[in-house]
């Protein structure tokens, strides 16, 4: 399959430490691609680099084979990093309207009606984003991410502040764009979340990938935590609470 | 380019620090030369009027005009200098900045539009106070003004005004690189106070933010003439401070 983003031995370092170090990683067309780990583990870093956000120490990003650094052609990338395009003075309707044209959109006005319809914000569209709740906001930010019908998305955590219909709304989501054929790379430290619905799963851990879980496994918080614990050189007696504690044993 | 001022021009249209910066602008700058004339008029041994009178340099129009002018000569920055900070430091604060990576707009071109729009919605404003300032002039009726030279002194007035408003857009580039409204507002205050230590040293002339100020209150008692030269040297400052600021936009991370 064709990569449509790629990172060839992406380096970035900050005061030294490294943030993410030598990540090879591929999302091909249809796949979806999730990126697991604690935080702290390189995810974003990862993502920003991708996305031209940030520059590497070394190694590339590449999309469509394009060093991201050579301004490839962003038309059809969708992202979705840490905060939401919500400007809050202007109403949803306008945000999106924004969106699409800073995406280069054509038809606007049909392409924000028929976001709006497509996440459910027909009820806020004259709305401003400021009066928003947390979860409608984060929704308005995956609308303007994907206003434009991207062929490839990169959200981190799309699903913060979701309410659990949210969260089966974004698999859904995830699951279109990639039978429509887009490459998809998402983020989470909430393993049930999203990475169920991924095609590959790959754990980032202290900048680095440490390795791939099975999305379709039977307990993929204990294969995480074993994974993470092999690479710390701890043994692992239990998983307690989702990504919060883990009960170690010995070096 | 054209799809990033559209977008600039909405939010800073939607803005309401925008909109009160502008009625603060148009009313209270005109309101407060009134003020002083009326004040300076009145006369008395108060320190108000002790102050209005020697921000009044003359009779009816001329000194009305003097007034206005010492007004607008820090308003005419205040005002459009915040709105500069509000504009580029608000991606930082608001956490919008990551939203402008990825685009086929490039975040130069969103730069140069808010540069743009901020250069336009200065001259509307600017012209638009001169013009209330003109207008409150004849309904308080100042003085007579014929022989007053009414005319060459408000288009000293709005000349002034532009030229505040053009080289308040350099704040934007403070915005951008303390990443937020604080240093930008910040560089307001301290370019202002610089501008006022200048002027008291006499090379006022040669500061680009106190030169427009120099030339509104141009034949008050005290003010040096503003060369050509020094008039030219406010659009090249902004000019300077615009394509730093792209270029830093152009190479910002998140």
């Amino acid at each position: 399959m064709t990569a449509l983003l790629e990172a060839r031995g992406l380096c970035r370092y900050y005061d030294g430490e490294a943030a993410v170090e030598d990540v090879d990683l591929t999302v091909a067309a249809g796949e979806i691609h999730a990126l697991v780990g604690l935080n702290g583990a390189g995810k974003t870093t990862l993502m920003r680099m991708l996305l031209g956000m940030a520059r590497p120490d070394a190694g590339a990003g590449l999309l469509h084979g394009v060093d991201v650094r050579s301004r490839p052609d962003w038309s059809r990338v969708g992202a979705l990093i840490e905060t939401p395009f919500a400007y809050p003075e202007l109403t949803v309707r306008e945000n999106l309207a924004a969106a699409a044209r800073l995406h280069g959109v054509g038809e606007i006005g049909a392409a924000v009606t028929a976001t709006l319809g497509r996440f459910g914000l027909e009820r806020w569209a004259d709305r401003r984003a400021r009066g928003l709740s947390l979860g409608n906001r984060q929704r308005l930010g995956l609308a303007a991410a994907l206003v434009h019908g991207p062929s490839v998305l990169v959200l981190d955590e799309p699903a913060n502040a979701l309410d659990p219909a949210g969260v089966v709304f974004i698999r859904d989501l995830l699951r279109e764009y990639a039978g429509a054929g887009a490459a998809v790379l998402v983020s989470s430290h909430h393993l049930d979340q999203l990475a169920r619905v991924a095609d590959v799963v790959t754990v980032l851990h202290r900048g680095r990938v440490v390795g791939h879980l099975d999305a379709a496994g039977a307990d993929l918080e204990q294969a995480f935590f074993d994974l993470v614990a092999q690479v710390d050189g701890v043994q692992v007696d239990g998983v307690q609470v989702d990504g919060v504690q883990v009960t170690r044993r010995g070096p | 380019m054209r799809s990033a001022l559209v977008v600039e021009w909405h939010k800073l249209r939607r803005s309401s620090t925008v909109r009160a910066t502008t009625m603060l602008m148009v009313l209270m700058l005109p309101g407060l030369a009134i003020g002083f004339l009326v004040l300076a008029r009145g006369g008395g041994p108060g320190a108000a009027a002790l102050k209005a009178q020697a921000l009044v340099p003359g009779e009816g129009w001329q000194g009305y005009l003097g007034a206005a002018g010492q007004v607008l000569a820090v308003g005419m920055f205040l005002g459009p200098g915040f709105v500069a900070a509000w504009v580029f430091g608000r991606e930082f604060a608001d956490r919008t900045f990551s939203s402008l990576f990825a685009l086929p707009v490039s975040r130069s071109a969103i730069a140069a539009a808010k540069l743009v729009v901020l250069t336009g919605w200065g001259l509307v404003v600017a012209l638009l106070t001169v013009s209330i300032t003109a207008l409150a002039g004849l309904l308080a009726q100042v003085g007579p003004t014929a022989g007053a030279d009414v005319g060459s002194g408000l288009l000293r007035l709005a000349a002034s005004a532009i030229l505040s408003a053009i080289v308040a857009t350099c704040v934007g580039l403070a915005a951008s690189v303390g990443r937020g409204y604080l240093p930008g507002v910040g560089a307001v205050i301290l370019l202002v106070a610089a501008a006022q230590i200048a002027v008291l040293l006499g090379s006022g002339g040669w500061f680009p933010v106190a030169s427009p100020g120099l030339l509104a209150m141009a034949g008050s008692p005290g003010v040096p003439p503003v060369s050509a030269t020094q008039i030219l040297l406010v659009p090249l400052t902004a000019l300077l401070a615009g394509s730093l600021t792209v270029r830093w936009w152009a190479r910002a991370e998140v």
